[in-house]
């Protein structure tokens, strides 16, 4: 075959330019450590890079979350604890002061004054505060939601948070619910409202359900009935489970104390024993409370551990799609350096000799 | 009977053809490395014998012709393949300069920020009271919205670029044209004389080829040497002796570099730049105007859909002071140019307490609007409701990323080639120095022969003058 010069130095060329941009392509791996470096190094592992990285941010600010709603939830559930101790010492209190046996006018009285004491510290639990917001005022969060006669400023909203890609938790119970026993359900359970509108239209329905229930709800109060009246300052008070009107099954803890308070200085012993049936329902209502955000907690510890094993899937497999193998990666480079470094040798002996090299 | 005349005479011829052989090799070797350049040799033949009586005597070598080892063929196929390679070309340089806008390997693009943007909405609806978290919703949506236009404007950029690029590659065909219409009619004056015009042809090949590189060309050749180049499907460059230049001007319907054709001074002009769809220019028209353009319009598509979908939750909701929300971004009219216009409305970022995080008014905890906003991310809002923006982005990241690798790998394989059949050229073409060498030597020797056989004519001239003596 007949070959040109132009065909030796163009294949020198060539070859040495191919070897040296493997082996450029090859110390930029091993300088970024990474085997991709522009989408298309391999395009469908880099989509699912970014897949994997989108994934990845969210579900830390799902864990970050879900540690905010933890504070929130067990602050709340402690002081429901505070709250629930009040109410069995008014218990104790009320059964102490049930009979003629060991009470009278002068230690219902004297015990009137304590389980006044005992109101003014639920008032209290009631307006706790986690950093500046107001636990149990619902969306209220900037004011103090009840004064000290009990009366509710907040409002019944359910402060969602977002646990996971189509999860959000409720990380609040309202006032009116715990504390005034509106809007609990008929096994007494307190549930968060169940869905989290996600679009405008469910908006617009969310917020169409919620005005019927605040309609409901003043319907009820201007329709509800005194079931009991003797020294009962508009208490609710009641002796079935059910209120006969509303057929809500919670009641209004601060009443309750309100009414034992009353019945203790009245002396009114009827009151006092009535009043500890009602006292065991709301320590119920309280409990049910609890345990609701006690499950909470759990099921959130329960999405914080499949989160962070999903932090670390996906930091796996990105890694794994675009991080370099290193050994691999020294050998490639070592056998390119020895390809390129024999392509220059042969190269030069090739480039260097002509016949004129022997014509003397 | 022979001569010694005759003698002195081949002699001569036969000096004056070594060296006309030996310039030849000269020549050869000064073009050794000249581009497009073909190897030349004389072509010697035996003059005719002169019959006397019964015997002829040979009269030596004449030298015919000087031509070029040249296959016109495998040129012809070459220039077909450059055109290949120049589309190519064209379309992998400029599709990797769009790749780059696009990748995220190493620093932060459109698909972190989004995250960015829809996490610290996340960490307003933890904490919607707080200025803090406001904060950093604004901040967040000002780099997301930055980082759009900064998406849009480098495309952009790279569409002007390729303007500027289709501009000078246009004065460069004119160039050529115009040096191939001078060179047809050198070569025609030439070749009128019965001989070749070796590196006429050879630089007119070359220029060819290049053209051809350039843009999308059909050429013949006539029967008197002429060449004539048609660009594109109606665009006649060279005819004969004379050129025709190609316009490239931007227009005003989009703005952007047109190529256009007038076929006489005097003419209208006609717009051809659809007609490119191979060689360089085709490659850059094709990343200019369709590559780029769906990228574009992808882009501004999220960006559309995102400042719909976020605006339409936040007018809905309560700000910090309960007022109703205004739009959250400025709201583009249309999608088209959307991603170049996403802005943080002016009201918005210049307080952010009139983010409305909250559906109620006068509810400073509800954060009921800022979770919805924050949702829009696991949404599909993208492609009629079948892809969240994620996955648009990304699927949109990937499709690039395959492109881009496959004109990679075509102008890889395309350029091989045509090294390949460049290779084959030279083999044919191309100029060896051992070659040359040898023939040098053997011209050289050709050449002292003759000398030594002038010099015994003269001797035998000598002896027979001597006689009388």
């Amino acid at each position: 075959m007949r070959v040109a010069d132009k065909n030796i130095t163009g294949q020198s060329l060539r070859n040495i330019q191919k070897n040296r941009s493997d082996m450029s392509d090859l110390s930029n791996q091993a300088a970024t450590q990474k085997k991709i470096t522009r989408p298309s190094d391999d395009p469908l592992a880099s989509s699912r890079v970014l897949a994997a990285r989108t994934d990845e941010r969210g579900y830390k600010q799902f864990i970050q979350n879900i540690a905010q709603a933890k504070s929130f939830l067990e602050f709340s559930e402690q002081a429901l604890g505070e709250l629930n101790d009040s109410l069995v010492r008014a218990k104790e209190l009320a059964i102490a002061q049930s009979t003629d046996g060991g009470a009278s006018e002068e230690t219902r009285r004297i015990t009137a004054q304590e389980v006044g004491q005992l109101f003014s510290q639920s008032v209290q639990i009631a307006n706790r505060k986690l950093g500046d917001r107001f636990i149990f005022g619902g969306f209220q969060t900037m004011k103090q939601p009840f004064d000290t006669e009990g009366n509710y400023a907040g409002d019944d909203g359910d402060i969602k948070i977002q646990v996971h890609k189509d999860a959000y938790v409720g990380v609040n119970m309202p006032g009116s619910k715990v504390f005034l026993g509106k809007g609990i359900e008929g096994d007494g359970v307190i549930r968060t409202s169940s869905d989290t509108p996600k679009t405008v239209k469910e908006l617009q329905e969310y917020r169409k359900e919620k005005k019927e229930i605040e309609l409901d709800q003043q319907e009820e109060e201007k329709h509800s009935i005194q079931t009991r009246g003797l020294a009962s300052e508009g208490t609710i008070t009641r002796l079935s489970n059910k209120d006969p009107i509303t057929e809500d099954k919670g009641l209004n803890v601060f009443k309750v104390l309100k009414g034992l308070e009353i019945s203790l200085k009245t002396n009114d012993k009827v009151g006092v024993q009535e009043s500890m049936d009602l006292i065991d329902q709301a320590i119920s209502q309280v409990v049910l409370a609890r345990a609701e955000m006690g499950s909470r907690v759990g099921s959130l510890n329960a999405t914080t551990e499949s989160l962070q094993k999903a932090v670390v899937d996906n930091k796996g497999l990105a890694s794994q799609l675009e991080d370099a193998d290193v050994f691999q990666l020294v050998s490639d480079i070592n056998k390119t350096e020895s390809a390129l470094k024999a392509t220059m040798e042969t190269s030069s002996k090739m480039v260097e000799r002509s016949l004129l090299d022997f014509l003397r | 009977m022979s001569k010694v005349g005759a003698m002195m005479d081949v002699g001569k011829r036969s000096l004056q053809n070594a060296q006309t052989g030996l310039q030849t090799v000269s020549h050869n070797i000064a073009n050794k490395t000249t581009e497009g350049y073909s190897r030349q040799r004389v072509e010697l033949s035996s003059m005719p014998p002169i019959g006397v009586g019964n015997i002829r005597i040979g009269m030596g070598a004449k030298a015919g012709a000087v031509t070029r080892a040249n296959n016109p063929w495998l040129e012809k196929q070459i220039q077909k393949e450059r055109t290949g390679l120049g589309f190519q070309n064209g379309r992998a340089d400029s599709l990797a300069r769009v790749e780059q806008i696009f990748n995220e390997q190493q620093n932060k693009g459109l698909n972190q920020y989004m995250t960015q943007f829809f996490n610290a909405f996340r960490e307003l609806s933890n904490n919607p009271e707080s200025l803090s978290s406001r904060t950093m919703v604004k901040e967040a949506a000002q780099q997301m919205a930055d980082d759009f236009r900064r998406v849009n404007a480098q495309l952009v950029d790279v569409q002007d670029d390729i303007d500027g690029q289709i501009s000078s590659l246009t004065e460069q065909v004119n160039q050529a044209s115009k040096e191939i219409a001078t060179l047809n009619e050198k070569i025609l004056q030439v070749e009128a004389q019965g001989t070749h015009a070796n590196d006429e042809r050879d630089r007119r090949d070359l220029l060819v080829k290049n053209l051809g590189e350039k843009i999308e060309i059909s050429w013949a050749e006539g029967k008197d040497g002429q060449v004539s180049i048609t660009a594109g499907s109606t665009a006649i460059l060279v005819s004969g002796s004379s050129a025709t230049e190609l316009i490239a001007q931007r227009n005003a319907t989009r703005d952007r570099a047109e190529i256009l054709y007038r076929s006489n001074e005097y003419g209208s002009t006609f717009q051809i730049t659809e007609q490119f769809k191979g060689g360089q220019l085709g490659g850059l028209l094709e990343v200019r105007d369709k590559i780029i353009e769906d990228s574009l319009k992808s882009v501004d598509e999220m960006a559309y859909t995102l400042a719909r979908e976020v605006n339409s939750a936040h007018i809905e909701g309560h700000d910090r002071y309960g007022k109703p929300g205004v739009l959250f971004f400025d709201m583009p009219d249309t999608a088209k140019g959307a991603s170049g216009k996403l802005q943080v409305n002016k009201t918005v970022f210049n307080d952010v307490g009139r983010i409305a995080a909250g559906n109620k008014q006068d509810a400073p905890g509800d954060n009921t609007i800022a979770n919805m906003i924050s949702g829009i991310q696991y949404r599909a809002t993208m492609e009629k409701g079948t892809a969240t923006l994620d996955d648009f982005y990304n699927a949109g990241v990937g499709e690039l990323g395959t492109i881009t690798q496959r004109a990679r790998s075509t102008q890889e394989a395309q350029k091989n080639i045509v090294d390949q059949m460049s290779t084959l050229r030279e083999n044919i073409s191309g100029v060896s120095l051992d070659e040359e060498t040898t023939n040098m030597i053997e011209m050289q020797k050709m050449y002292d022969a003759s000398a030594k056989v002038i010099k015994t004519a003269d001797e035998m001239l000598e002896t027979v003058l001597n006689l009388k003596r």
